[in-house]
C-alpha cells in the first residue's frame, strides 16, 4: 500500500468523473430506442447494487485491497489466479479505453495523426500522473471537476439556448413495453460505465473518512448517471432516434449542431475538451490500479516504478485490441458484454461476496 | 518521472566528504599579551588596511598599554570616537588604581555608555565580532577581549518600494538591513505573540537570517519546519533571500515559485496574521513568505484594503491575464494551423490574407516574435536608464511596424504577441510571471505539433505537475485540491471584511477564527436620528 489518504471528497470527484469518462462519447443503451434515458437511469439503479456489493467487501476488510483478500479468502492459489485475472482485465479495459479515446479524436478532429501517436501522447501525461500517485490524481481530479462543471454546463445552456431541442423526438415512451429497456440494462449499460466501478476496489482502503463511502459512492453513481441520462436524452431530441443510433458519437453531433449569435458555432473543441479531461481521469484510475495490482501481486516495493513499462505495455495493446473501429465496436458488443464484464464486474464479486459471508460468521461464531 | 536521476545524484553527493570547502573551527584562545593578539589578528586578517588597531594607554596614570580594534565603514565611527575611545581614555573611574582583573568589570559596568558590552575568549568568536561590525578593546595582560556593539555604516534609508506597487496602501518599502526591517513590521503588528528567531547562515557571507511568525496562530509544525530547513543549510555564501528560497523549497524540479517573496511590510503583516511565515535576510529587501499556495501569487495587498467586489473582480481579471499570457500565441498557432473551422469565418478570411505573404508558418512566426520580445525585455531590464528610450524605439518601430511591411510576420501575430506580453506583466508576483513566460514556448510546440489535443494535454500536464507540488508541506493548489469550502472563499475569492471570520486552514493551526461575531457594520437607526433631530429642532424654535 502507498502511505496515501483521500478524503471523500476526492473519491466523490474521482467516481463522478470516470463514470462520465468515455461514457459521453458513445451512444448509451441503443436497444431501448427513445427510452434510452431510462435505461441509463435503470442502469444506475443497477449501478447502486454493484456498489453494495463492493461496499460489504470493503467494510469486511477496509485495509485490504482486494488483491490480498481474495487470497485471504480463496486460499493462496486460487486466490492469485483470480487476482491475476483481474490485473489482466483491467489492463485490457485500460488497453480499450485509450484505443476508444484515439479513435474518436482520429474519427472527429485529427483524421490525418496516425492513432499511434495520439495514444501515445495521452498514456505518457497519464503515466506521469500515475507515477506522482493517488493523491496527486485526486488532487487533480478535484481541480478537473471544477473545470468540468463550468464545461458542462455552459454547454446545456448552448444547446438550450440554442432551440435545437425537439421533446417529440423523446415520444412515444414505452414504444414497445419495459421489456427492450430491461433487456438492454442487462447486456449493455450496466456494464459501461457502472459496473466498470469494481475498479474503486482498490480504492476506497485509502479513504480517510469511513464513515461517508458509502454516501460519497452513492451520490457521485446517482449523478453521474443522472447527468448521463439527460445528455442521452438531449441527445435524442436534438437528433432524432434515427440519426442518435447512427452516429459514432451523437454528443458530438448535438454540439456541433449549435448554431447561435453568428458566431457560437462549431464548438467541436467543447466536446474535445469534456471527453479528454474525464477520459484523462478514467483512464487514470484504470491505469493507477492496474500498476497498484500488479505491485500488490507481485510484491513490487514501489509502485511508481511500474508506471513506464505498465504504460509501454497498455499503449501498444490498445494499438492490438482490434484492427479497426468497426472491430472494435463488434469486440465491445459481442465480447465484452456478454462474457467478459458479467464475469468480472458481476459473478467475483458476488461470489467473493458469498465466501467473506460465510468465513466471517464462522470466525464470529 | 526525474526522480531516478535525482535519486543517483544523491548517492554520488553521501560520497563526498563533508564540509571540505569550509575552515573547520578553531578553538585557540586569546593570549595574555597584547603584541601576540594583535599580531595574531593582524595574521588572520591578512593585514588588511581597512582594520584600525588604535593604541591607547589607560589607567591609573596611564600605565596599561591597551588596543581598540574597528573596521572602517563597518562601524558608526561618531559612537567610536565619542563614547568608546573617550571614555576609555578620559573616564574618571579608570583612574583610580585597580587591579588588573578589575579593570575588564570597571571597563564593562561603568565606563562604556554601550548597549551591548560583552567579553570574550575564543580567538575566532573575537575575529568573527570584529568582522560583524563590533569595536574589540584588547588590554594587556587579560587574556580576554571585550567587543562594545557599534554596528553602523551607510544604510539606504526607507524608499517607496518599487516591485510591488500600490496605489493607496503604504508607501514604506523593506531595505537591505534586517533590523530597520523587523522593525517595520513589528510597528505594524504590536503584539508580543510576533516572536522572532535569528540564526547565521553561510560559512564565509555569515548572513544574518531571521524568521519571524506570530506564536499560536502559525502552525507550530509548519515553524518547525523552517527552522530545520535553514539549519541544515551549509553553504559558502547567502547574498540574497533568492539563495535561501531555492534551498528551502519543497521541490526542485519544478518551474512554479513555492515560497513567496516581497518589498512591502505591510503584505508581510498581512501574511503573519493569515499565521504564515516570514523569513528575514540581512542585506536584501526581500522578504520570503511560506508557505506559498497558487492562488497567493495573484493577490495584492490592496485587494484588502479596497472593496470586496471590486477586489474580487480584479482578482478573476489576473487569473484571465495570466491564462492568456499562458497560452495565447499556442491558442492563435493551434486555431490557424489545424482548427481554422473553430474561427468564424470573415475573422478566417482577414486572417489567411495577411498569413498570404508570409513566409512562415504559424509557428515559426510566433517563436520569432515571442523570442524578440523577449530579447527586448531582457535588454531593457539591464539597460543604463540613459539609453532606455532608445529600445522602446526599435522595438515599437523597427520590430513591431517595419516587420510587418516588410511581410516578415503578419499583423495579427504582432497583435498575439503584444497582448501577451503585457498581460504577463498583470500578475503581481514576478517570480509567477517569469513562469508563465517560459512555459509559454513548451505550450506554442505542443500547440504546433498537436493542436488543441496537444495544447491540452501540455496543460493537463501542468496541472497534475501543480497537484503534485507542496510548500512546507501544504498543497499547492489550495483551495482547490484539496478543495476547502470555507478556505476557498477566503483566498480565490474574497469574502467582505466583515464576513471573513476564519482563517485559512491548512496554514493556520488550530486558531482558526479571526475575528469577532457581528462585524458586519449596520447604521444607526437613522430614522429615529432625524427624528429626534427634528424634536431637538423644535425645541429651539420654540
Amino acid at each position: 500500500m502507498e502511505k496515501a489518504k483521500i478524503s471523500a471528497y476526492q473519491l466523490f470527484t474521482l467516481l463522478l468523473l470516470f463514470e462520465l469518462g468515455s461514457a459521453l462519447v458513445y451512444t448509451l443503451a441503443n436497444g431501448a430506442k427513445q427510452d434510452a434515458w431510462m435505461a441509463v437511469l435503470m442502469a444506475m439503479v443497477g449501478g447502486f447494487c454493484l456498489f453494495f456489493i463492493h461496499y460489504r467487501l470493503y467494510c469486511y476488510y477496509p485495509n485490504l485491497p482486494p488483491m490480498e483478500y481474495m487470497q485471504m479468502l480463496l486460499g493462496p492459489v486460487l486466490g492469485k489466479i483470480i487476482a491475476f485475472l483481474f490485473i489482466l482485465y483491467f489492463m485490457y479495459v485500460a488497453a480499450t479505453i485509450l484505443r476508444g479515446f484515439g479513435e474518436m479524436l482520429v474519427i472527429s478532429a485529427y483524421p490525418a495523426t496516425p492513432i499511434f501517436f495520439i495514444n501515445a501522447l495521452f498514456i505518457l501525461v497519464i503515466i506521469y500522473t500515475v507515477y506522482k500517485g493517488i493523491e496527486v490524481l485526486s488532487r487533480t481530479s478535484e481541480v478537473l471537476f471544477f473545470v468540468v462543471s463550468l464545461l458542462a454546463v455552459s454547454i446545456f445552456l448552448l444547446i438550450i439556448l440554442s432551440g435545437n431541442i425537439n421533446m417529440d423526438n423523446l415520444k412515444p415512451v414505452f414504444e414497445e413495453g419495459v421489456s427492450p429497456i430491461i433487456k438492454t440494462v442487462f447486456t449493455d449499460t450496466l456494464y459501461f460505465p457502472f459496473g466498470q466501478m469494481i475498479i474503486f476496489t482498490m480504492i476506497l482502503p485509502y479513504v480517510n473518512e469511513r464513515k461517508k463511502v458509502k454516501r460519497t459512492g452513492l451520490l457521485a453513481i446517482g449523478m453521474s448517471g443522472f447527468v448521463l441520462a439527460l445528455i442521452t436524452a438531449m441527445n435524442i431530441s436534438v437528433l432524432g432516434i434515427d440519426r442518435t443510433t447512427r452516429s459514432p458519437f451523437p454528443f458530438l453531433t448535438t454540439i456541433q449542431m449549435i448554431e447561435l449569435a453568428g458566431f457560437l458555432e462549431r464548438l467541436d473543441v467543447y466536446f474535445i475538451l469534456l471527453v479528454t479531461l474525464t477520459a484523462f481521469v478514467k483512464l487514470s484510475v484504470f491505469f493507477y490500479v492496474t500498476v497498484l495490482s500488479v505491485s500488490h501481486l507481485f510484491h513490487v516495493k514501489h509502485p511508481s516504478h511500474l508506471a513506464y513499462p505498465l504504460g509501454m505495455v497498455v499503449l501498444f495493446l490498445s494499438m492490438a485490441v482490434a484492427s479497426n473501429w468497426t472491430e472494435y465496436n463488434q469486440e465491445w458488443f459481442k465480447v465484452e458484454y456478454v462474457y467478459i464484464d458479467p464475469l468480472f464486474q458481476v459473478i467475483l464479486p458476488i461470489f467473493l461476496l458469498i465466501v467473506a459471508f460465510f468465513k466471517n460468521r464462522k470466525k464470529a461464531v | 518521472m526525474l526522480s531516478f536521476f535525482k535519486r543517483k545524484k544523491n548517492r554520488v553527493n553521501q560520497q563526498q566528504p563533508k564540509e571540505y570547502v569550509f575552515a573547520s573551527q578553531s578553538s585557540v584562545l586569546m593570549d595574555h599579551s597584547l603584541s601576540k593578539n594583535l599580531e595574531d589578528i593582524k595574521r588572520i586578517t591578512g593585514n588588511s588596511p581597512d582594520i584600525v588597531i588604535r593604541k591607547v594607554k589607560i589607567g591609573h596614570h596611564a600605565t596599561h598599554e591597551a588596543a581598540v580594534l574597528f573596521v572602517k565603514g563597518l562601524v558608526d565611527s561618531q559612537t567610536v570616537n565619542d563614547l568608546l575611545i573617550e571614555s576609555i581614555m578620559k573616564n574618571s573611574h579608570l583612574h583610580k588604581k585597580l587591579h588588573l582583573q578589575d579593570i575588564v568589570d570597571v571597563i564593562t559596568n561603568e565606563v562604556i555608555p554601550l548597549g551591548q558590552v560583552q567579553s570574550m575568549r575564543n580567538q575566532e568568536e573575537v575575529v568573527n565580532s570584529l568582522m560583524a561590525g563590533n569595536t574589540i578593546i584588547l588590554i594587556e595582560g587579560i587574556n580576554e577581549a571585550l567587543t562594545a556593539g557599534t554596528q553602523g555604516g551607510e544604510k539606504r534609508s526607507i524608499q517607496e518600494p518599487t516591485t510591488h506597487v500600490s496605489i493607496t496602501g503604504s508607501k514604506e518599502g523593506f531595505t537591505e538591513s534586517n533590523e530597520t526591517n523587523i522593525a517595520m513590521v513589528r510597528r505594524l503588528i504590536k503584539s508580543p505573540d510576533l516572536w522572532m528567531e535569528s540564526m547565521t547562515i553561510g560559512k564565509r557571507t555569515k548572513t544574518d537570517v531571521s524568521i519571524m511568525y506570530l506564536k499560536g496562530i502559525a502552525k507550530d509544525d509548519i515553524v518547525h519546519e523552517v527552522r530545520t530547513r535553514l539549519k541544515k543549510i551549509n553553504v559558502d555564501g547567502i547574498l540574497d533571500s533568492g539563495y535561501i528560497e531555492q534551498l528551502i523549497e519543497d521541490e526542485t524540479i519544478t518551474i512554479f515559485p513555492t515560497t513567496e517573496h516581497t518589498e512591502r511590510p505591510d503584505m508581510i503583516a498581512g501574511n503573519l496574521l493569515e499565521g504564515r511565515i516570514a523569513i528575514f535576510v540581512n542585506g536584501t529587501p526581500f522578504v520570503i513568505i511560506v508557505p506559498a499556495i497558487f492562488v497567493g501569487f495573484f493577490q495584492t495587498v490592496e485587494d484588502y484594503s479596497i472593496r470586496f467586489d471590486i477586489a474580487n473582480a480584479f482578482r478573476f481579471l489576473r487569473v484571465i491575464a495570466f491564462l492568456i499570457s499562458l497560452i495565447g500565441p499556442a491558442l492563435y498557432v493551434a486555431a490557424t494551423t489545424f482548427h481554422q473551422e473553430m474561427i468564424p469565418s470573415t475573422l478566417v478570411f482577414i486572417v489567411a490574407a495577411q498569413r498570404e505573404s508570409v513566409p512562415f508558418p504559424a509557428v515559426v512566426e510566433a517563436l520569432i516574435m515571442e523570442i524578440t520580445f523577449e530579447i527586448l525585455r531582457e535588454a531593457g531590464v539591464r539597460m543604463p536608464k540613459a539609453i532606455g528610450s532608445t529600445v522602446s524605439i526599435v522595438g515599437a518601430l523597427v520590430i513591431g511596424q517595419a516587420a510587418v511591411q516588410a511581410g516578415i510576420v503578419s499583423p495579427a501575430m504582432v497583435i498575439i504577441v503584444s497582448i501577451t506580453a503585457i498581460a504577463s506583466f498583470a500578475t503581481p508576483a514576478y517570480s509567477m510571471a517569469i513562469s508563465a513566460r517560459l512555459i509559454r514556448f513548451v505550450f506554442i510546440i505542443c500547440a504546433a505539433t498537436f493542436g488543441f489535443y496537444g495544447l491540452l494535454l501540455a496543460l493537463l500536464m501542468m496541472i497534475v505537475h501543480l497537484c503534485s507540488l507542496r510548500s512546507f508541506g501544504v498543497p499547492y493548489m489550495t483551495p482547490f485540491a484539496p478543495f476547502f469550502p470555507s478556505h476557498f472563499k477566503e483566498t480565490f475569492f474574497r469574502r467582505p471584511l466583515w464576513a471573513m471570520k476564519e482563517r485559512p486552514q491548512l496554514i493556520a493551526g488550530e486558531n482558526v477564527i479571526r475575528q469577532g461575531e457581528n462585524q458586519k457594520p449596520e447604521p444607526p437607526a437613522a430614522r429615529e436620528m432625524i427624528m429626534k433631530d427634528k424634536e431637538k429642532g423644535d425645541e429651539h424654535e420654540s
